[in-house]
């Protein structure tokens, strides 16, 4: 369960990404966020772990506070919680597997990691990882070597090498083409429902949050303005998120894998 | 298909600041009063070609170098380890720097850059460190050890640590200053520790310009040597210091076309490895 209670985010340049949010996230939904660039998508997702600090508020994770946190109960809070990055964030330079045991770094002792001795326990969890995204044959391949699709899959196995019970996804697909995008959203989607992990994804193709978001939240200039399921969502509802009329470029316009009804 | 833009729409290309011609018109200024006769150095070219002639002996005698001298520089042999003489001390002493300088600048690179180290204070501190070692140049710490230690290698092999130290973690640093930091944020949001960060979202991203640095401070180090060895820190060097001061030019120049080859064929190998590494 994740606690929004009046969550607020000022940035150091006084921009205010988050003002007074209060939502409640029940385990295993399938949360989708919309809204423009700058509406505080990503804030949101980053308050969730606490990479963003809150300036106001408390974001309350599975009963443990994130503003009061110290860095040993963050630190042991974000190995609860997997995250996915719009541009995968990948060390290109080194192995697949080596990506994705940077997940399992939470639970290995520094001299081991160090010498990257991992466990043959967390060596077989990473492999499970890749195998659950269907990239296990690419475990010894440099991370550089892959299609952006497949850095994607990395990035998921990475977090879900976590064993988290909390998957935030920060514009997963917004790097990758529309077929890639739906490979990539049906992992998650198939992750969330097959593992019942929380999974909250940012996006800004209207079509893809209304075919995968189970509920979807709209956020303007930093306030909650939707709360809803996908089904609900039409036209108007994100012509009043986006505070302007819609065009093509809302939408992503590949009808893969059920046929989209949001019209343009 | 020109449609003219209006003409009232394009910026007017922005004046040079005045302060470059002054910066200019400044070092000349600077670099004519340091040569001439009264208030600097007084370069005199007349006197140069005048005396062009007296380095005739010497250069004659170098340009006939003693080959018998040879085995005084490096001596080959059959038996283990095969070439020995002042010429391989050096090449061992660089090496030997070269190890353990490069090996102490690692960590310090890691603690002298933003993006390992968010607190101020210890950025300081290291960076402050940093900054001490690498303001004293090569010689003056040969001095220093020869000084306390005395004459030989090991002051010489001191002395290039430090220099490599002061190399390589500058170099470095800045390379950590300017990796990927999306790495960095996901290392970071899977919980883990900072050394943990540093040595899977930094190390493996500087690595191929670690070992770069590092073949490029052995590659000054051969040269460095040479020189520190003239102030009594071992090698070369200090055989070159010794004919120098007997003034056997026809051994002088067996040691420098000795140092030529080996310096140049070390640069050979060094600089393609690096330009496959990077």
């Amino acid at each position: 369960m994740i606690i929004f209670d009046k969550a607020s985010v000022t940035y150091p340049g006084g921009v205010h990404a988050l003002k007074d949010l209060t939502l409640e996230i029940p385990d295993g939904e399938m949360l989708v966020t919309v809204g423009l660039s700058g509406a505080g998508k990503s804030t949101l997702i980053r308050a969730i772990n606490g990479l963003v600090p809150l300036t106001g508020g408390d974001v309350i994770v599975n009963g443990v506070s994130v503003r009061g946190a110290s860095s040993k109960q963050l630190r042991e809070l974000r190995s609860h919680i997997g995250m996915i990055f719009q541009t995968f964030n990948l060390v290109k330079r080194t192995s697949v597997l080596n990506n994705v045991l940077m997940g399992r770094l939470h639970s290995t002792s520094t001299w081991r990691s160090m010498l990257g001795w991992y466990r043959p326990d967390d060596v077989e969890i990473a492999m499970q990882a890749l195998e659950r995204v269907d990239i296990i044959e690419k475990a010894y391949v440099r991370a550089a070597n892959l299609s952006g699709g497949q850095q994607q899959r990395v990035g998921i196995a990475r977090a879900l090498a976590q064993e988290p019970n909390i998957l935030l996804a920060d514009e997963p697909v917004a790097s990758l083409d529309p077929p890639t995008s739906h490979v990539v959203m049906r992992d998650l989607q198939r992750i969330n429902r097959e593992l019942g992990i929380t999974t909250i994804v940012n996006l800004h193709f209207l079509d893809l949050a209304k075919v995968y978001g189970e509920r979807i939240v709209g956020l303007r200039a930093g306030e909650l303005v939707y709360d809803g399921t996908g089904a609900q969502a039409d036209e108007n509802v994100f012509r009043d998120i986006y505070g302007r009329s819609l065009t093509a470029d809302d939408l992503m316009g590949a009808p893969e894998p059920a046929p989209a009804t949001v019209s343009a | 298909m020109t449609t003219a833009v209006p003409a009232s729409r394009r910026p007017t290309k922005p004046r040079r600041s005045p302060l470059i011609y002054v910066g200019i018109a400044a070092f000349i200024i600077i670099t004519l009063i340091s040569v001439s006769e009264r208030w600097g150095i007084g370069l005199d070219i007349g006197g140069i070609i005048a005396d062009l002639g007296r380095g005739e002996g010497i250069l004659r005698q170098m340009l006939n170098p003693n080959w018998e001298f040879l085995p005084r520089v490096i001596e080959f042999s059959s038996q283990p380890p095969f070439v020995t003489g002042p010429l391989v001390e050096t090449f061992q002493m660089a090496v030997v720097a070269a190890f353990i300088g490069c090996a102490i600048a690692l960590p310090i690179s890691f603690l002298s850059s933003r993006t390992t180290v968010p607190n101020r204070a210890t950025l300081a501190v290291s960076r402050g460190i940093l900054s001490v070692v690498r303001a004293i140049p090569d010689i003056l710490y040969a001095l220093i050890f020869v000084a306390a230690l005395g004459i030989g290698p090991l002051p010489g092999i001191l002395a290039l640590i430090f220099f490599n130290i002061g190399v390589v973690a500058k170099l470095l640093s800045e390379t950590v200053d300017a990796v990927d930091t999306g790495p960095i944020e996901a290392v970071d949001a899977g919980g883990s520790s900072r050394t943990q960060m540093v040595r899977w979202a930094v190390l493996p991203q500087v690595l191929p310009n670690y070992v770069a640095f590092s073949l490029y401070a052995f590659e000054l180090n051969v040269r460095a040597s040479t020189v520190l060895g003239i102030v009594g820190a071992g090698g070369i060097g200090f055989l070159l210091r010794t004919q120098y001061a007997f003034r056997a030019w026809s051994n002088v120049s067996v040691i420098i076309i000795c140092l030529f080859v080996v310096v140049f064929l070390i640069e050979l190998v060094s600089i393609r490895l690096r330009r496959r590494l990077v």
